[in-house]
């Protein structure tokens, strides 16, 4: 699969509208073979997502099973989980059959071949079914998200949790290593709901929507307000164990702006980062990241507790902490 | 003022040259060390951006009638002689510096300057103007320089995982406020607000687009930043951020072999889908190993993927235009 040579601009009729730079297909799917795990997911465009301050953002995502598609079509923020095993063959089958829109799915940190890969500009922008398949190698957390207009689409929350286990299954993080108890999805977002009217092709052709700047006004946490208490004791954002037990977070940077988690006076060890294991797991009472990157962290506390797991938010230019998305870890005795 | 070309690639004159700033460079060790010479002048001008906007640039470039930014990247053996000379053409004190190796001082209007230094310790560096700071760097005086380790073609530093070809990738961000303040010799006043983002000096042009697949114009296909490889052409990419804006270095097809970070060799190599780049001068060292990417199924050994930067803001250009920022393509052939 070769790089396309052109032919995007105007996107073409299909209802495409105004957008530019876009690459409208659904071709059939190179070497399909049966699958042993299928995803289907349709697209909704007029979610909502409630904050503490009681506002609702529109949200867009990807809807478990095809959907109607409809203008009004909602479904879950964030968009429903895949979970699968390492070694499997996976289908992700992406609806956008009759739609006015175009959209893709890349599985961030999964590599697969091109036309797998879900990037409009190296291959297409699903207008039509389109089957992405692709085996995962390697076990860890990860997260699918739209890769049309990205900048755009992504922050309007098309994304969702990845989980690739090892043949064991949940309970084991890596084959003959660690294993865990418990698990906690620490997925860290910022939103600047000045960009949440836009519609799906802003600025593709040039208008300056000012996609350029990123001023957030909401900080949450796996599709929560995570300003205030909304996002505690609230699984599996939060967890709650016993001394003794093991907890795995799973924490994604899922926003744009760099991010600094603090474990509230746990001691974590990380095994994996961006779903490899690190050749020395290190330990840690916080981590900075930067958006896309994901680390598997194994909590083993030892003091009863209730602990706050508290996520800054760093404007990437000044370095100014813009916001803070907590979530908890209550630990019993 | 003067109003020159600019001109990022294509004099074609780098092959065989110890200033590789190509793509397929082949470091070619000497048992011997060298004086090696360079020249740059220090010249300014206008480039003409995907929205029509003439943004002001400042470069040390390969000739008094054109601007390179960045200027062309050298890469030298540790013990060599370094001599470089310095035209500042402008009507403002300049000046070269590389932390650590060399501080030409000031260099005046119409001054013309030879500073001489040995390449004492091997690794990636950042050459631009200190005066000012960060003004003319970020305007444009800048550019990528590195040592080799004494007789080695093929690792980094003695001891590190090997390679057999190496880039450089600088990224920068412009706010043509600031950057037209500093044509008319003034201190930016307000805050910053980076409207365009660049790697190696262009932004990307998508299928379709104006200057699409000129590797003049577009970062995509652009020889000094696109990576080309078979399966095992294990790639050096020496990352260097003269921006301001933290930045998220994002591979598709393959995790990177993270060797370094802000000149310091990482304890552990680890293996990663997304980098974190300080801004304000950070920089990374890391191999694309150009392995067959992991989760294909059926595997596949050639396609095109993307490298691109997960702060999304930076994938944009004047607030829209989604693609046309700091992202490149790379190809398995």
């Amino acid at each position: 699969m070769g790089m396309r040579n052109g032919g995007g601009m105007g996107g073409g009729g299909g209802g495409m509208g105004g957008a530019c730079f876009v690459y409208p297909d659904a071709p059939a799917t190179p070497g399909i073979v049966s699958p042993d795990v299928t995803y289907d997911r349709g697209i909704y465009m007029n979610g909502s997502m409630t904050m503490d301050d009681g506002r609702s953002v529109r949200i867009w995502g990807f809807t478990d099973g095809f959907g109607d598609g409809g203008m009004m079509a909602s479904g879950p923020f964030p968009s429903p989980a895949m979970r699968v095993r390492a070694g499997q063959v996976v289908h992700s089958r992406l609806d956008v059959r009759g739609m006015m829109w175009l959209h893709t799915i890349h599985h961030h940190g999964i590599e697969p071949a091109d036309h797998a890969d879900g990037v409009g500009h190296i291959t297409w922008d699903v207008d039509g079914l389109y089957i992405y398949q692709w085996r995962p190698m390697h076990p860890g957390t990860y997260f699918y998200h739209c890769h049309t207009n990205t900048v755009l689409h992504a922050e309007m929350g098309m994304y969702g949790a990845l989980i690739v286990d090892p043949p064991e299954g949940p309970g084991t993080l890596l084959s003959g290593g660690p294993t865990y108890d418990a698990e906690a999805f620490w997925v860290v977002d910022e939103i600047d709901s000045n960009w949440h009217s836009l519609s799906w092709d802003a600025g593709t052709c040039g208008a300056d929507v000012g996609l350029n700047t990123l001023n957030p006004d909401y900080f949450i946490i796996t599709g929560v307000d995570g300003s205030g208490t909304s996002a505690m004791n609230l699984p599996p954002i939060s967890a709650s164990i016993q001394v003794g037990q093991k907890l795995l977070g799973r924490y994604i940077c899922a926003g744009y702006h760099p991010q600094r988690i603090n474990f509230g006076g746990l001691t974590g060890t990380v095994y994996i980062s961006d779903g490899r294991p690190l050749p020395n797991p290190v330990q840690v009472t916080e981590l900075r990241a930067i958006s896309g990157e994901r680390y598997d962290i194994i909590f083993e506390p030892t003091e009863p507790g209730n602990y706050i797991i508290s996520t800054d938010i760093i404007d990437w230019i000044t370095g100014e902490v813009l916001g803070t998305a907590k979530t908890n870890v209550t630990v019993t005795a | 003022m003067k109003r020159r070309d600019f001109l990022k690639v294509g004099s074609a004159t780098f092959a065989g040259s110890v200033f590789g700033s190509v793509g397929l460079l082949t470091w070619a060790p000497r048992s011997y060390a060298q004086t090696i010479s360079k020249t740059f002048y220090i010249t300014d001008g206008y480039q003409n951006l995907i929205t029509g906007e003439n943004v002001y640039f400042r470069g040390f470039s390969d000739s008094q009638n054109i601007v390179n930014v960045p200027g062309e990247s050298m890469i030298v053996q540790q013990g060599d002689t370094v001599k470089i000379t310095i035209t500042n053409t402008l009507d403002s004190t300049h000046s070269f510096v590389i932390d650590g190796l060399v501080d030409s001082g000031p260099i005046a209007p119409n001054q013309t300057k030879t500073i001489t230094f040995e390449a004492t310790d091997v690794g990636s560096y950042l050459y631009y103007d200190k005066l000012n700071a960060p003004y003319n760097r970020l305007v444009g005086l800048h550019g990528g320089f590195a040592v080799m380790p004494n007789g080695l073609s093929n690792q980094m530093y003695p001891g590190s995982p090997t390679f057999v070809q190496q880039y450089f990738w600088i990224f920068n961000d412009i706010d043509p406020v600031w950057h037209s303040a500093i044509a008319n010799g003034q201190t930016p006043t307000t805050a910053y607000e980076p409207r365009y983002f660049t790697l190696n000096g262009l932004g990307g042009r998508p299928p379709g687009a104006p200057g699409a697949h000129d590797p003049n114009i577009d970062a995509l296909t652009d020889p000094r930043s696109a990576l080309h490889g078979h399966i095992g052409d294990r790639t050096l990419v020496r990352i260097l951020n003269p921006g301001l804006a933290a930045q998220s270095v994002h591979c598709h097809a393959n995790h990177v072999e993270w060797l370094t970070e802000n000149g310091q060799i990482r304890p552990d190599v680890w293996k990663k889908d997304c980098l974190y780049l300080d801004g304000d001068m950070g920089a990374l060292d890391a191999i694309f190993p150009f392995e067959v990417p992991p989760d294909s199924y059926p595997p596949v050994t050639t396609g095109a993927y993307p490298m691109h930067l997960h702060t999304e803001m930076s994938q944009t250009a004047g607030g829209g235009y989604y693609m046309f920022g700091a992202m490149t393509d790379i190809y398995f052939e």
